[in-house]
């Protein structure tokens, strides 16, 4: 019985692997037995690597690994010594690299905001190189500072007077000024606070799933490598240790290194791979508008026999809670909160679930990152995906 | 014979030497700030960098050089006159502002640099777009420094034949006559004064604004 399950199961897995094989692949970026040498240092060593169309692919492993040098060579700020690299199918080698980087989006861990430019100024960078119309540029650093979430009057701001976040921001919109096929991230979100990286983190896969771009992310930490990554390279002393998709590195590490950078808490990392997205309900959800009076709000919930609403205002975003409290025999008080404790869809479970512990609450509201309400999550969920 | 009446009697003498002291000044100032920014441009460029840091650590040292052992030099190799003199002033007017330049372009960060790169500038972009307006607080604190050096050497330079309100000092202490040494002291001083200030003003004028708005 089982011998048949077991083969049945076998013949699934095989069925896959030969659909996903006579799948036609579209790689953007391929690398192909890249070596570079820093004197006597190998720095990459042999390395081969195919980047599909759309994805975000994560580079991970120790410091000095050779990660950062195998994405300075894609845009050849580093050149190879051996090997060949090709962008959708082209020799990088066979395109001028001052032009070459114009059409590849690059953000590093300083960002490297040109203090005398303006926020406008430094999006417009790359269009401007490439002697686009300032109608355009002006349409384009618009729709990028909107996409960032930044008011557009950030516009004529300079470096120097943003927050590490919003630079942060300004980076990811500059990169996209010339909307680049290709984006090399080399540790975008290093330099900044843990509250502030979660937001970005959010905020940076939300406008991935709209923009699709081929992504080359390097990093070091292994929790940002699982959150963000469609795949995850996996790199030791410049050679090439595991390349898969972040569920199969999970749960099929290749070896004892892998292992070891994975830890110990693997099944709680595997809740990092669900997004709060997959698990909202909107079951039995009350919302208000914000002229709703207190009365009218009490009334409702003891109809409906809930003890929460959310107060919605014309943009559908999240302005506030009410909820109900026994506060003697039979009488019911109803309190407001203005901020109320809420969760991005992109957040992780993983993150949900520590929020959920650190306020107390079994039910969270949850928001895109223009804030606008999405539905709840709720804890029996999330423990019912954990036992899966 | 007291300083007005000395004034009044030598009057167009005075503005002659004042005129004679200006143009020594402009003409060394503007050699030495082209020739001394093409030296720091040159010194900073990619993969030059330690040519940049020699020659900020020997301009450094040789700041302590008084300028009349320069002028000195000048005189046992080159001779005497104006000539020689313009020679001295722009030799000794270079070191600040090959100081400053090269160590102003040699600070601006790094990130700054390969984010410029990474987008496609050329090296010419990365130059006037980025490092230049970047370093320019720094620069012109070179020039500054050069024109108060350069107002005050040209005094000296007189002895070799530089000419300028020099004359007036030295005649005044050979001939022991303290309303000609002053007033040659005052119109020096003075002249330096108002070229600094205009110098703060230019300054002030071409420092990119992202480069001063508050934190």
């Amino acid at each position: 019985m089982s011998t048949d399950n077991n083969s049945q199961e076998n013949n699934k897995i095989k069925n896959k692997e030969e659909q996903e094989k006579s799948k036609v692949k579209e790689y953007t970026i391929e690398l192909k037995n890249l070596t570079k040498r820093f004197g006597e240092k190998v720095a990459v060593d042999n390395l081969s690597l195919n980047m599909e169309k759309g994805t975000l692919t994560m580079l991970i492993g120790p410091s000095g690994c050779g990660k950062t040098t195998t994405m300075k060579m894609i845009n050849r700020l580093i050149q190879a010594d051996e090997g060949e690299i090709k962008l959708n199918g082209t020799s990088v080698y066979d395109i001028d690299p001052v032009q070459l980087r114009r059409t590849i989006g690059y953000v590093i861990q300083e960002i490297g905001l040109f203090p005398h430019f303006t926020v406008y100024d430094n999006i417009a960078t790359v269009p401007r190189l490439l002697k686009w119309d300032e109608n355009k540029i002006k349409k384009r650093v618009e729709e990028l500072l909107d996409m960032v979430t930044l008011d557009s009057s950030y516009a004529y701001r300079y470096p120097l007077q943003l927050s590490g976040g919003e630079r942060q921001r300004v980076g990811l919109a500059r990169a996209l000024g010339a909307d680049p096929e290709v984006l090399l991230m080399d540790e975008p979100f290093g330099a900044i606070d843990p509250i502030n990286r979660l937001k970005l983190h959010d905020s940076f896969l939300e406008i991935q799933e709209e923009i699709k771009k081929t992504i080359v992310f390097v990093t070091h930490d292994i929790n940002e490598a699982i959150k963000l990554g469609d795949k995850i390279a996996i790199i030791r002393a410049g050679k090439l240790v595991q390349y898969d998709y972040s569920a199969k590195i999970l749960y099929n590490p290749a070896n004892k290194f892998v292992e070891n950078l994975l830890g110990q808490d693997r099944s709680l990392k595997a809740l990092t791979l669900k997004k709060n997205k997959d698990f909202v309900s909107n079951e039995g959800v009350i919302t208000v508008s914000k002229d709703t009076t207190e009365d009218e709000v009490l009334k409702l919930l003891q109809k409906k026999n809930q003890i929460i609403a959310f107060v919605l205002d014309k943009n559908d975003k999240l302005v506030g809670r009410y909820w109900l409290e026994k506060a003697k025999k039979d009488k019911v008080e109803i309190n407001y909160d203005e901020e109320p404790i809420l969760i991005e869809q992109n957040n992780t479970l993983n993150e949900t679930l520590s929020t959920m512990f650190a306020c107390g609450e079994k039910l969270l509201p949850v928001v895109d990152r223009r804030n606008k309400f999405k539905g709840i999550i709720l804890l029996d969920k999330i423990f019912e995906e954990f036992n899966k | 014979m007291n300083l007005f009446q000395y004034i009044s009697e030598n009057y167009n003498k005075i503005i002659d030497l004042c005129m004679e002291h200006f143009f020594l000044f402009l003409f060394s100032l503007i050699i030495t700030t082209i020739v001394g920014i093409a030296i720091s441009i040159f010194a900073t460029e990619e993969g030059k960098e330690n040519i940049g840091k020699i020659i900020v650590s020997v301009t450094g040292a040789a700041q302590a050089v008084p300028s009349i052992a320069v002028i000195a030099l000048v005189f046992i190799f080159v001779g005497i006159g104006k000539p020689p003199a313009i020679i001295a002033l722009i030799v000794y007017g270079l070191v600040p502002i090959i100081f400053n330049s090269t160590s102003g372009i040699l600070s601006v960060p790094r990130e700054i640099i390969e984010a410029g790169k990474g987008m496609g500038f050329t090296k010419r972009q990365v130059l006037w777009k980025l490092k230049i307006p970047i370093a320019i607080p720094v620069i012109m604190g070179g020039i500054r420094s050069t024109a108060t050096i350069i107002i005050g050497t040209a005094v000296i330079a007189s002895v070799i034949g530089g000419g300028g309100l020099g004359d007036l000092i030295f005649v005044g202490l050979k001939l022991n006559r303290p309303s000609v040494l002053i007033v040659g002291a005052a119109l020096s001083a003075i002249m330096a004064i108002i070229i600094d200030h205009i110098l703060a003003y230019i300054e002030k004028l071409i420092t990119p604004k992202g480069l001063k708005v508050k934190r």
